[in-house]
């Protein structure tokens, strides 16, 4: 998979792959508020791993999460994650924005739940098989509920 | 000593705010860093800076920084472009505790 570049590429699909150290994720289409560079941190001392810091987006503040850490994935090629994805994670009625520092965003694809193996109920709902990649299929609305 | 409005200060490259009204006093020290003793037993804080006092912070919650950042706060803001921890003064996070120090008493500011 390349990573994306060009606006045009842009496929159809329900879901925004992105390749988070060695591993791709597929992000719901309706949580991806945005794919922007990098925003620059302020680290939180004391913070989990996975919290690399808070942001200002649109004038709001919002937590910074490392997608590879997130799902634990091993390290990739491209350890700088130039790329913030800006998402809503929580359920809908309480929903609030967050980034997902990545290594690239990728293409769209389309995900059925038919489709999907394995997934235990948190983060990862699941896995399915995209051009040759397992691709983790991730629940953004786990990210805002309590483990 | 009270105010309204907030007091924003830096800890440790952050941002913080502190409720105005629950300053009690605030000393430099002879390092540079600032002691601000707050709230109803009054606790005291330590900062890097402090930046002033803005009359407002609209405070956003944000249930996913509380999963992974275990401490207590009140909620996210935003002051020029940067943004900024709201934390209750009676419990302040460690970052902004006194560590390692004989903490004294911290003079009123008036």
């Amino acid at each position: 998979m390349e990573a994306f570049t060009d606006a045009k590429a842009w496929k159809a699909g329900n879901h925004l792959l992105v390749r988070a150290g060695g591993y791709v994720c597929a992000l719901p289409l309706g949580s991806v508020r945005r794919v922007v560079r990098a925003l620059p941190v302020h680290a939180l001392p004391g913070a989990r791993a996975e919290l690399r810091g808070l942001a200002e987006f649109a004038g709001e503040p919002m937590p910074v999460l490392d997608l590879a850490r997130l799902v634990q994935a091993p390290p990739g090629a491209l350890p700088a994650q130039p790329v913030t994805v800006v998402v809503w994670a929580g359920p809908p009625d309480a929903r609030s924005m967050v980034g997902l520092a990545a290594d690239a965003a990728l293409e769209m694809a389309d995900v059925s739940p038919g489709t999907m193996v394995g997934g235990g109920g948190g983060l990862v709902r699941g896995e399915v098989g995209i051009g040759g990649e397992v691709v983790r299929v991730l629940d953004l609305e786990a990210l805002g509920r309590e483990p | 000593m009270s105010g309204s409005g907030f007091l924003l200060m830096r800890r440790g490259g952050s941002l913080w705010g502190i409720a105005n009204s629950a300053v009690a006093g605030l000393e430099r020290q002879d390092g540079g860093a600032y002691r601000i003793a707050a709230g109803a037993e009054p606790a005291l804080l330590v900062a890097d800076e402090i930046l002033g006092v803005v009359p407002e912070l609209r405070v956003w919650q944000s249930p996913v920084t509380r999963r992974f950042w275990p401490e207590p706060f009140r909620g996210l803001s935003i002051h020029g472009r940067q943004p900024v921890v709201v934390v209750d003064p009676g419990h302040p996070p460690v970052a902004l505790r006194p560590q390692g120090e004989d903490v004294g008493e911290t003079e009123g500011r008036d």
